[in-house]
């Protein structure tokens, strides 16, 4: 994929943050209730619509992260192969993406 | 006598392991640039001190140096804007040095050709054989001119972070003439152009941080003229770009055109 495409994704996780971070913070924090009591995150880890809105955030912040990440270490060691960097960071992506929705999922 | 102290950078390999500063203490002049007092030990002082010059006008780009910090034309700083009567000289940073306060700009050179920085023609014809002029309104001239103003002089590329800590980074110069060439309507290089800016440590490693703007003597801009070429590469990216339409050819000249009188000597 072209370095362009690459951070215009970039551009649309990190919008989508912003609105996807919003609202759970509005609907978790903001708007009373106890969002870290068994009853509230039971009642969100049985919903599909907070299941897929969670999966979602995860997805855009770890593109997002790693994508800047990349950034990081292309710009601070220049000279290291390519392949090396985006493999290491697709493969650690895979495995944080894995672990992190295997939880929610298998509660579900 | 008002004196100025100019503390210059010094280094000659094979000779030198590492540069130093040495001091030298010229009287000044009014009007004095740094460039003249660079002269000035060369030719009273020190005839071994190296630097780059030649136009004294701020034209050629030739006499790129980093002065008080900030890289700057010599010839175009005048002693009295910066303030001080210590001045220190360096040779411009980013860049290896050659010898004393000469920067090998090698670099930039190669950066510069690889984005192609001239009118790639699509009719070949025309381009070995021109017939006549290719058409351009004033207002399409607007669109680049000011990138345009570029001497290759370096001071855009010694001032940016980014070309700092990645050498491999394209850099702000080359980065504003491919969008300077993009925006013209006789050109047809913009995907070989587009393809060059958008490697890996090409236009999307530009964190914006205006240093290539500040120190351009020529007022090029060349930060603005990176966020153009990214937007310009997002609309091509997502096939919004237009498609500029290619000039036309001036038409030739019509053979017989009507004759202005002459008006009569009135001294015979």
């Amino acid at each position: 994929m072209s370095e362009t495409r690459l951070k215009i994704l970039q551009y649309i996780t990190g919008i989508g943050l912003f609105f996807l971070v919003g609202t759970h913070l509005i609907v978790s924090h903001l708007s009373g209730g106890e969002p870290t009591t068994w009853e509230s995150i039971a009642e969100r880890a049985s919903s599909s619509f907070w299941l897929a809105f969670y999966v979602l955030v995860l997805i855009f912040g770890l593109y997002h992260g790693l994508h800047g990440l990349r950034t990081i270490i292309i710009e601070s060691i220049p000279r290291l192969p390519a392949k090396v960097v985006d493999w290491t960071l697709v493969t650690a992506g895979i495995a944080i993406f894995g672990y992190a929705a295997y939880i929610p999922i298998s509660a579900f | 006598m008002q004196e100025l102290t100019l503390k210059v950078q010094r280094y000659l390999p094979g000779k030198d392991k590492k540069s130093y500063i040495q001091e030298f203490t010229i009287p000044l002049r009014q009007g004095m640039t740094v460039l003249d007092g660079l002269i000035y030990i060369k030719e009273n002082m020190d005839n071994t001190l190296s630097f780059r010059s030649s136009c004294r006008m701020g034209i050629c780009g030739s006499c790129g140096m980093l002065i008080n910090n900030f890289p700057m034309l010599a010839c175009h700083t005048p002693v009295e804007e910066l303030g001080t009567d210590r001045i220190e000289v360096r040779s411009l940073p980013n860049f290896p040095i050659i010898r004393d306060l000469v920067a090998d700009l090698d670099s930039l050179f190669e950066k510069h050709k690889s984005i192609k920085p001239y009118v790639v023609s699509s009719d070949t014809e025309e381009a070995e054989e021109p017939t006549a002029e290719f058409l351009q309104s004033g207002q399409e001239l607007e669109g680049y001119v000011q990138f345009a103003y570029c001497v290759k002089c370096g001071l855009c590329m010694a001032a940016c972070p980014t070309v700092a800590t990645d050498a491999l980074f394209l850099g702000p110069q080359p980065l504003g003439q491919a969008y300077r060439y993009c925006t013209d309507r006789r050109d047809a290089g913009v995907e070989e152009r587009f393809h060059q800016a958008d490697s890996r440590h090409g236009v999307w490693l530009c964190h914006l941080a205006g240093a290539c703007s500040e120190a351009c003597p020529k007022g090029v801009d060349p930060a603005l003229a990176i966020q153009l070429l990214k937007r310009a590469m997002i609309f091509d990216s997502l096939r919004l770009r237009k498609k500029k339409k290619p000039a036309s050819i001036a038409q030739p000249l019509a053979e017989s055109r009507p004759k202005i009188a002459v008006p009569e000597f009135t001294v015979k």
